[in-house]
């Protein structure tokens, strides 16, 4: 048999997902400390798929830098405008021999359920999601697909599409001037080729920042133990637990897994992580801190005697001693729509914020700086000074 | 980083094994080997690379062959640690690609039962656990023997009268390859592009048995299927993982190396000795020269040291009076005037220092003691990721002479040189497309970043540039400026700011087009020149690198906009060996 071949688009941006895209793709954000991206090559190279092609465009130096370490050979294909996902599929449709796998670089899927649909030809993996607006609403009749409904403003039912298809060659036929794939799908629907609906056992997406945290969360639990790094007198570690080579956790710390931490860290003394916590490379926090429930990306610096829950926190970002986030609940507009949601703060990269500041659930750009004793809410726009 | 090819077919094997070693030679060449199976293991193994070798295979014969090419990480490269390594009787040969952990335990045992080493490496041990199960059959012997192996290996291992090679991996990579009649392994798969499509991925714990004819997998002790995948890549996409050229993945590869160079210097504990010395004079050649100067510069303004810096060509012909300290810096480590200058100073008593990237070469044989910079093997012919190893391995030193006072700024620089990577760089580019002459002025430790960015713009992109002392431009070359001569200006906040917005306005009223560097939101240069170039705030001396970064950038872009052949410009080498 001729082994399949999958092909990961990763090009797009993930606009509603800024201040955290401005540096990388929406695949290469780093959850749990590897990017999304990561997740998908490794659970396809699990299932034996060697043929991996990733389609690129949108800061893709990022995405071939950190796939060229990866060891697992993966062919790069750029799509040198982001004209939408079937455009992107269109970069890849030379190198494509046969039967293959579609998937977006950008949510999380699980190795089992990638072994679920590539015994298939034709089928796409469904979702069940209490908020089917945002996504391509199925439906489906004696287990095939009849039709694609992208984002619906009323969605006739909960099953979604997660964009994960297993095709054969004839659907690049269909892309034809589609820009997106749903479109395309419909089409070879509409002419008579049946897709059937295969669920999927775990499959994660983020839209927006906050939600980073959920997936956070979620992809915690598949951590494993791992004591590198130096760990002080009279420290706590329970639950699962990953610690970085070169980190050093001070004396008396408290760590509560599920919590992952990178290499050459340097926490504590007296901090407390919470479970649900991910701790990039080369992160700071200084004694007395209190971190739990978010995303600490690399090289960013927490003062002492803050308090960072709900929180992601951007690459080399420093907040200085004693802030606070604290988790509300309001309504954002991103890209134009209203949206609810409950976080304490989302920390663009490269911030700087003085002592003494608090972040009331706020969405703060890149390159921000905050001086002492502010309150911050809402968003607060890229290269901003709070003065 | 190693990399190992086997061969077992019709054809005779070594000249094949040292074909495909040659394709690895970016896995590391500072040592080599082969061994070939005819009734006898015969077995060739140097120190230097492969492709200037010019061995003699003559000795080799046979149709079996395995081979291995070493970028030494510890241990010195020299003939005797080089792979294959054998047994006690010469009988079983083995290469080895990873780093066995326990392998101090196992030659322990093994010395105890009697088995005599030859070599410091780990992958000895592989050899002798092999004897030590071997009873006939080199399949069970090998299965029994990896049992006992902790740590990461892809090995290859032949013995005397089997007419097989056994693989086996654990976390490091082995392919296998296909052929009419033959069958390839490496640890990539670029060696076997010229002879099969047809591959074959070993997954982890598996052992294989290769004949000319089969290939027979296991795991666990169970036979076990591995499917035939079908390789379509040309073989330079293969190397480069999708970067077009080498030169953008080791641009790209910079905050990594300036990272884990400041890191390993924070553990070498003879650096302290630097505050002895009164007087320190530094030898090198093109970029590493330009390097130097930036430690000159670094060194005066914050240690009070004599610094000076020479051309090691010229050096060797006109050598100054030396006191104290002779620091050599060549990336290969094989720079024939610097090694030569290195001699000259030892003869003078001078106590010396070599800094390069290569582990075991020449210059750091040679020189008192070495500091590296972990940049990896650099294959683009521009340096770009050594030059920024080296500005790691200065500026590490700087700071144990100024005591610490900038480990922090060192300890982050690799943010800012993160952050300008991804710079935008096209309005500069479309105004150099059309130049055939250009500037490069700064002042400060920027002449010599300006030195440098100049060189590369000459080397890949063929534009004649030159780098001046911004003050210097007035006395003469200012008569070249016109409107069809571009000039890069770095203009970063400072003692001499002021003077370098007068001097871009002085050149404005030549005509010249000026592409400023300077400041994210210095308005004040962005006013005044025609392209504005960002760099994030920061230290001066990270400024250094940052600026060196995105002058690299413009280089390339420019290059490549000019479609020049940029990882092999014409009539350079990588280094040179010659005077």
């Amino acid at each position: 048999m001729k082994t399949m071949q999958a092909v990961i688009l990763a090009a797009g941006e993930g606009r509603r997902l800024r201040p955290l895209t401005h540096a990388m793709p929406k695949a290469m954000v780093p959850v749990a400390n590897r990017p999304i991206l990561e997740y998908i090559v490794r659970a396809l190279e699990k299932n034996g798929i060697r043929e991996i092609i990733v389609v690129v465009g949108y800061k893709k130096e990022q995405v071939i830098r950190h796939l060229n370490g990866l060891e697992i050979p993966v062919k790069v294909v750029v799509q040198e405008r982001q004209l939408g996902t079937a455009h992107a599929l269109k970069c890849a449709a030379p190198l494509i021999t046969g039967d293959f796998l579609l998937l977006p670089g950008d949510n999380y899927i699980d190795t089992a359920s990638i072994a679920r649909i590539m015994g298939e030809r034709n089928a796409v993996l469904t979702w069940d999601h209490p908020h089917p607006s945002n996504f391509g609403v199925l439906m489906i009749r004696d287990g095939s697909v009849q039709q694609v409904i992208e984002k619906p403003s009323e969605a006739p039912g909960f099953t979604v599409s997660t964009g994960i298809f297993s095709l054969g060659p004839a659907f690049l036929d269909f892309l034809g001037d589609e820009t997106e794939i749903p479109n395309a799908i419909n089409a070879m629907i509409a002419a008579g080729t049946p897709l059937k609906a295969v669920p999927a056992e775990d499959w994660q997406d983020a839209i927006y920042p906050w939600d980073l945290l959920r997936l956070n969360a979620a992809l915690l639990q598949g951590v494993r133990q791992e004591r590198a790094g130096r760990i002080g007198s009279s420290v706590v570690i329970k639950g699962q637990v990953s610690i970085g080579r070169g980190t050093t956790i001070g004396p008396n710390s408290t760590i509560l897994g599920p919590v992952v931490i990178g290499e050459d860290c340097e926490i504590g003394p007296n901090c407390v992580v919470l479970p649900e916590t991910s701790i990039g490379d080369r992160v700071r926090i200084e004694p007395f801190t209190l971190i739990g429930h978010s995303l600490i990306l690399a090289d960013a610096c927490i003062g002492s005697h803050a308090r960072i829950t709900d929180a992601v926190v951007g690459t080399g970002t420093q907040v200085g001693d004693h802030a606070t986030t604290s988790p509300q609940r309001t309504i954002f507009s991103i890209e134009g729509e209203l949206i609810r949601a409950k976080f304490g703060a989302i920390i663009g990269d490269n911030v700087r914020s003085a002592p003494f500041c608090v972040f009331k659930n706020c969405i703060v750009g890149n390159n921000v700086c905050v001086e002492d004793g502010k309150t911050l809410y809402g968003e607060v726009p890229d290269g901003a000074r709070i003065i | 980083m190693c990399g190992i090819v086997g061969y077992i077919g019709w054809k005779e094997a070594a000249p094949l094994v040292i074909e495909g070693l040659k394709r690895l030679e970016y896995r590391g060449y500072d040592s080599f080997g082969v061994a070939t199976e005819n009734g006898d293991i015969n077995i060739i193994k140097k120190s230097g690379k492969i492709s200037e070798s010019g061995a003699d295979l003559s000795a080799l014969v046979g149709t079996i062959g395995i081979g291995h090419t070493r970028w030494a990480t510890h241990g010195v490269p020299n003939d005797c640690n080089a792979h294959p390594h054998t047994d006690c009787t010469g009988a079983i040969a083995v290469v080895h690609n990873g780093i066995i952990e326990n392998y101090a335990v196992l030659k322990r045992k093994l010395i105890e039962k009697g088995h005599r080493f030859k070599s410091e490496t780990d992958t000895e041990v592989i050899a002798h656990l092999v004897e030590e199960y071997f009873s006939g059959d080199l399949l069970a012997a090998v299965t029994a023997a990896v049992r006992h192996l902790e740590g990461s290996y892809a090995i290859l291992v032949i013995a005397k009268d089997d007419q097989r090679i056994v693989a086996a991996r654990k976390s490091s990579p082995l392919v296998l390859g296909i052929g009419d009649g033959e069958v390839l392994c490496a640890s990539d798969v670029t060696p076997l592009l010229e002879h099969t499509q047809r591959a074959v991925y070993l997954e982890d714990g598996d052992v294989a048995a290769l004949t000319a004819s089969r290939i027979d997998v296991y795991h666990d002790g169970v036979r076990v299927e591995r499917s035939i995948t079908h390789i379509d890549w040309s073989v330079d996409d293969a190397k480069k993982g999708g970067f077009e050229h080498y030169m953008l993945k080791e641009i790209y590869e910079q905050p990594e190396v300036f990272y884990n160079t400041i890191k390993a210097l924070e553990k070498d504990t003879r650096l302290p000795m630097l505050r002895i010395p009164a007087e320190i004079t530094v030898v090198a050649c093109g970029t590493s020269y330009h390097a130097a100067l930036v430690f000159r510069y670094l060194a005066q303004e914050y240690s009070s040291k004599r610094v000076s810096v020479e051309f090691a060509s010229e050096f060797k012909y006109y050598t100054p009076p030396l006191r104290d300290m002779v620091i050599a810096v060549t990336q290969s480590g094989e720079t024939a005037d610097t090694l030569t200058a290195i001699e000259k100073a030892k003869a003078r008593n001078c106590s010396t220092l070599a800094v390069t990237n290569v582990l075991g070469s020449t210059v750091s044989r040679s020189a008192d003691w070495t500091v590296f910079m972990c940049a990896g093997p650099e294959i683009s012919v521009a340096a770009t990721k050594s030059f920024t190893g080296q500005l790691a391995v200065f500026m590490g030193m700087v700071n144990v002479m100024a005591d610490g006072k900038f480990t922090e700024v060192l300890a982050h620089a690799h943010r800012s040189i993160e952050r300008v990577l991804p710079q935008e760089m096209g309005a500069a580019v479309s105004l150099l497309l059309s130049a055939t002459e250009m500037f490069y002025v700064g002042r400060g430790v920027f002449y010599p970043v300006a030195l440098e960015g100049a060189l590369k713009m000459k080397e890949i992109s063929y534009i004649h540039a030159e780098g001046y002392a911004a003050g210097e431009l007035k006395h003469g070359p200012f008569a070249l400026l016109s409107p069809e001569t571009p000039v890069v200006a770095i203009c970063t906040p400072g003692r001499t700011y002021g003077v370098m917005l007068s001097n871009v306005k002085e050149m404005k009223a030549r005509g010249a087009p000026v592409i400023g560097i300077g400041v994210e939101g210095d308005t004040e240069v962005e006013s005044i020149v025609d392209v504005f170039i960002p760099i994030p705030e920061d230290h001066q001396m990270v400024q250094a690198i940052t600026v060196s970064v995105i002058l690299q950038l413009l280089a390339y872009q420019t290059a490549n906009a000019l479609e020049r052949d940029i990882d092999k410009p014409r009539n350079l080498a990588k280094s040179v060996t010659v005077e």
